[in-house]
């Protein structure tokens, strides 16, 4: 197939995984103070796991190129935080209750950073876009 | 011999340097995708290929510029700025992308330009 568009056959696949990783890091907000997860237990951060993959080397000038997608949504392993509040349903005999393991600051520049790559990404496509309709253009006057 | 109308080094040498700007633009998106990928090392054309083209356009000889072929390389000259390795910088890479579509715009001018000069020659308007 011919490649009108050059160089936003990866890009799409970028902005999906930026998009999943905006929508996890909403989660972790969300949940910042849930202490009764499904499993029971106070919520646990979730991380996406980026994985990168050469493309095909079939595809002649671009094979040293690579795509990047969502591998897994892991779990943040480190304990959760200890507050007094002694009045909660959930504390424990010393009146200690386990809030997720969430900083609420590391989301937001998590975040910030999400959404700055996926606009340099977005900002590609528009290029690309603007690149092809000049292309077509040749000859015409 | 029709192939002689479009075999002008300037037309040609326009051509060329239309597809090495594709190939990068190819490059500059995926280093742009994988902005946040640690060791990624960012990739743009290869380096020789400007003075090759550079080179043979002031020989003038249509084949030495026709035989040129653009390729892409990992940028030797780039630096990490971050402890992960990846030496991509969001700003470099924005201002080359815009670079890159300005050239752009000027080649495919360039290459209309020659079109309806040539169709102007034949048809007496353009």
């Amino acid at each position: 197939m011919i490649q009108i568009l050059s160089g936003i056959q990866n890009t799409s696949a970028s902005l999906d995984a930026e998009r999943t990783r905006l929508d996890v890091i909403s989660q972790n907000i969300a949940n910042a103070h849930t202490t009764h997860d499904v499993d029971g237990k106070p919520y646990q951060r979730r991380v996406v796991v980026f994985e990168n993959e050469l493309n095909n080397a079939m595809n002649g000038d671009t094979a040293g190129l690579s795509t990047m997608h969502v591998a897994k949504i892991a779990r943040d392993s480190r304990p959760p935080t200890k507050v007094y509040d002694p009045g909660n349903p959930e504390a424990d005999a010393k009146g200690m209750v386990s809030m997720p393991n969430i900083n609420i600051h590391e989301e937001m520049a998590d975040l910030i950073s999400a959404s700055r790559t996926f606009e340099a990404n977005l900002a590609v496509v528009k290029n690309a876009r603007s690149m092809a309709m000049q292309t077509l253009a040749i000859g015409r006057h | 011999m029709i192939e002689a109308l479009f075999n002008q080094p300037n037309y040609l040498s326009a051509k060329k340097t239309l597809d090495a700007v594709a190939l990068r633009s190819e490059a500059i998106a995926n280093n742009l995708n994988n902005l946040e990928t640690p060791g990624y090392k960012r990739v743009d054309l290869a380096p020789d290929f400007e003075k090759e083209l550079a080179r043979a356009t002031t020989s003038n000889d249509s084949e030495q510029i026709a035989s040129l072929k653009p390729t892409l390389a990992v940028d030797a000259t780039s630096v990490p700025s971050s402890k992960d390795g990846n030496s991509v910088h969001l700003e470099d890479e924005l201002m080359k992308m815009n670079q890159n579509a300005m050239t752009h715009a000027l080649e495919t001018q360039l290459v209309s330009g020659t079109l309806a000069k040539m169709r102007l020659a034949i048809t007496g308007h353009a």
